[in-house]
């Protein structure tokens, strides 16, 4: 009896658990999909990448709710001179890429600071480089990508870094953007191996930093701009700094910056074999803040990305999404797959529980024919015997539903913890599908126990044993 | 009165006759004995009064119905409704009481009333054993429990399996009290035994052999028999069911 009743409370924590999981996997695998990739891909039309005011104008498309995250990304290829190697250098943006792509799994951090890269670990093997390892990283401008003119001046709107050698041995580094006239529009002064007051006040005295706006380089210090009280040697570099990046950088010759490696990159694709930076550093070696595509990942089904894919396209100019078809297929198949895997458990596991079911009662059958033929012999009908063998199992399956559903539950929130990290609701309609269930299989596994009880002789009472 | 007249039953196993060609004639309110050596086919023929089996061959007719030839749903409804069964074995639900025992009997019947199964109880003297367990009675009180369990219905016929056969001579005799305390109450008895003495108390003994009745045994002393056992139940200070 006992056992009866465990089976069927199995069979029907089983049963519960799966079900509840079954109704919750759909929302979870949503996310968990999302996390093997974006699911569309935004392209600029032209050679040239899309600039970051396209690709905004292209997200508006897609509601905030629904975007999970949108990393952009610019590729070029950079050679470690002092390695003799060449790499494809990816900039991003990193707080997207965890949203896009959370399966990125990092030994160290992400890059926060200026001139800090993440390595693919394929590069770090092969060169044997290590978290907290300095990289050198030069940009050689293609024929075509030559951004400067023959007067060494710089193409309006471009983008310039330098460093020069500060106080006591330190760098300071300084990247301006050019307006359309090549005069510096803005300027960020990183003097952090500075003395600290320098180093702050570098970064936040508008009136030291303001002088630069709208000077054409190259520029001499105490002319075009006055030192820093107290700081000249570090505003001899700034001036320094500036001038380097638009003579190293005009007429296309080649940008050398010195990195920091903050955290090995895992992931077990192609991207093992990148080296990836911030946009800001990207602009800064290769003097542009294009971007060549955007990897995003927005949560909604099928018909929807078609849609938000078909919006993107037309409503913004020079730019074009499509889907990552991988991705959004594979995620339609797998829940089916997962569905009919349920369907299946779910019906190995009754069948199961009916055989286990079945086969004790038969036992409590045959344990107890003599009282059932005892009963018949009193004038037990067939009807009453039923009666009181069904009305046995049902209760069986009314204990074991409830003790399924409430099981079953516990079941499925530590499935769901574990698997996919997050907990679920409790459905109030499995306790009674549970208890329906469970009473339904506890008949149905009664029906032969019942038959063979029925057809037990009341006459074996008058044999002697 | 006639209460039931078997008429050429035979019962048939493969090349065995348990019965075989049995003519037997009961009255209401006689009390009968059935002797015959192991195999003789007594419990077959119990069986089949008892609406348990149905003859090969054969009438059986109980209060003018041939039970032979009624489904097995309508002989459940005679036994229910027309006899009490009491076997050699007891056969008591081991995880029951005394009394919840005898309520199974009025539960298929009608309607399971404690009272009225406590006063059955009391009638066989286990008015206070009521509420144990077959475990812990004796297999004489056991056997009483049975006795009780059976007259519950007030059944036109009581048929009796080796009754004695497990129980000592003093429970024996306490058996015996209570079926000559049923026969004077009205209620047919048909009682198989091995023992001559618990033959002797009825009116009336048939004999078996070889699934034949071999000869019939009248009882010449019966009456006087009775009115003993009567008058020393009175003495005894026992009670005697009102009929
Ligand atoms: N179901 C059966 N199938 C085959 N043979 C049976 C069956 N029931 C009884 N018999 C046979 O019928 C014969 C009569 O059996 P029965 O039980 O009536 O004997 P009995 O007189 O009650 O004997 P005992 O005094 O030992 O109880 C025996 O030979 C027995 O083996
Ligand atoms: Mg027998």
């Amino acid at each position: 009896m006992l056992i009866a009743l465990l089976s069927i409370g199995i069979g029907a924590t089983i049963l519960a658990g799966l079900v509840t999981i079954y109704v919750d996997v759909p929302r979870q695998m949503g996310a968990q999909f999302r996390s093997f990739g974006a699911n569309m891909l935004i392209l600029s039309d032209g050679e040239k990448g899309m600039s970051k005011a396209q690709l905004d104008k292209a997200l508006e498309n897609i509601p905030a709710g629904q975007l999970v995250g949108a990393a952009p990304y610019r590729y070029v290829r950079v050679d470690m001179t002092t390695r003799q190697q060449s790499f494809t250098a990816a900039g991003t943006d990193f707080d997207q890429i965890t949203k896009t792509s959370p399966y990125f799994s990092i030994e160290g951090r992400y890059p926060e600071n200026p001139r800090e890269v993440l390595v693919g670990k394929e590069i770090a093997e092969t060169i044997g480089i290590r978290e907290g390892s300095g990289m050198e990283l030069t940009w050689q401008p293609a024929a075509g990508e030559t951004a400067g003119d023959p007067s060494g001046d710089r193409q309006p709107g471009a983008i310039l870094s330098g460093s020069a050698e500060g106080w006591s041995g330190g760098t300071v580094y300084v990247t301006v953007k050019l307006d359309d006239s090549s005069r510096i529009a803005s300027l960020t002064i990183d003097a952090g191996t500075q003395t600290p007051e320098i180093g702050g006040l570098t970064q936040t005295d508008d009136s030291f930093n303001s002088q630069f706006v709208g000077k054409s380089l190259p520029l001499t210090l105490g002319e075009d701009v006055d030192a820093l009280s107290g700081a000249t040697i570090t505003s001899t570099a700034v001036v320094e700094a500036l001038n380097t990046a638009r003579n190293t950088q005009s007429a296309g010759t080649a940008m050398t910056i010195k990195y920091t490696v903050t955290g090995i990159l895992a992931t077990g694709g192609e991207e093992e074999s990148y080296v990836f930076m911030s946009l800001e550093d990207m602009a800064g070696l290769t003097g542009s803040d294009a971007v060549d595509v955007a990897e995003l990942s927005v949560s909604a089904s099928a018909e929807e990305l078609e849609t938000y894919a078909e919006q993107i396209t037309e409503n913004t100019d020079g730019v074009r999404a499509r889907l990552v078809k991988r991705v959004t297929r594979s995620e339609t198949a797998v829940l089916g797959k997962l569905q009919s895997l349920v369907f299946l458990v779910t019906a190995v596991v009754l069948i199961l529980t009916m055989i286990c079911v079945s086969t004790t009662m038969m036992a409590v059958v045959s344990e107890r024919r003599r009282e059932i033929g005892l009963r018949k012999a009193l004038g037990a009908s067939d009807g009453s015997i039923r009666t009181e063998f069904l009305g046995e199992g049902m209760f069986l399956g009314l204990l074991g539903g409830v003790l399924g559903a409430v099981l079953g539950f516990a079941f499925a929130q530590v499935v769901s913890v574990n698997v996919f990290g997050s907990s679920i609701t409790f459905q109030p309609l499995l306790l009674p599908t549970a208890v329906i269930v469970s009473m339904g299989v506890a008949a149905l596994s009664c029906l032969q126990p019942i038959k063979r009880a029925v057809a037990i002789d009341p006459a074996i009472v008058l044999k002697d044993e | 009165m006639s209460l039931l007249e078997l008429k050429n039953v035979s019962k048939i196993y493969g090349d065995l006759k348990a019965l075989d060609s049995v003519n037997v004639h009961v009255d209401k309110g006689e009390w009968v004995a059935i002797m015959g050596p192991s195999g003789s086919g007594k419990s077959t023929m119990m069986n089949i009064i008892g609406c348990m089996d149905r003859p090969t061959y054969g009438e059986v007719l109980l209060d003018g119905v041939d039970i032979a030839k009624e489904s097995s749903k309508k002989l459940t409804d005679i036994r229910r409704d027309k006899i009490g069964l009491i076997f050699q074995q007891f056969h008591m639900v081991n995880y029951l009481t005394a009394v919840e025992n005898v309520m199974v009997s009025q539960y298929y019947h009608s309607m399971p009333d404690e009272q009225e199964a406590l006063e059955a109880l009391g009638r066989v003297g286990l008015r206070e054993r009521a509420h144990h367990l077959p475990s812990q009675l004796s297999g004489g009180e056991q056997q009483r429990v049975c006795v009780a369990r059976a007259l519950i219905n007030h059944p036109e016929l009581i048929l009796a399996d080796e009754p004695t056969g497990n129980l000592d001579e003093a429970n024996e005799n306490i058996v015996l009290d209570l079926f000559a305390q049923l026969h004077a109450e009205g209620t047919t008895l048909i009682v198989v035994t091995h023992d001559p003495e618990v033959a002797d108390a009825a009116q009336r003994t048939i004999v078996l052999e070889h699934g034949k009745v071999a000869r019939e045994v009248i009882n010449e002393h019966f009456d006087e028999q009775q009115k003993e056992w009567l008058a020393r139940l009175k003495t005894e200070n026992k009670r005697v069911m009102p009929v």
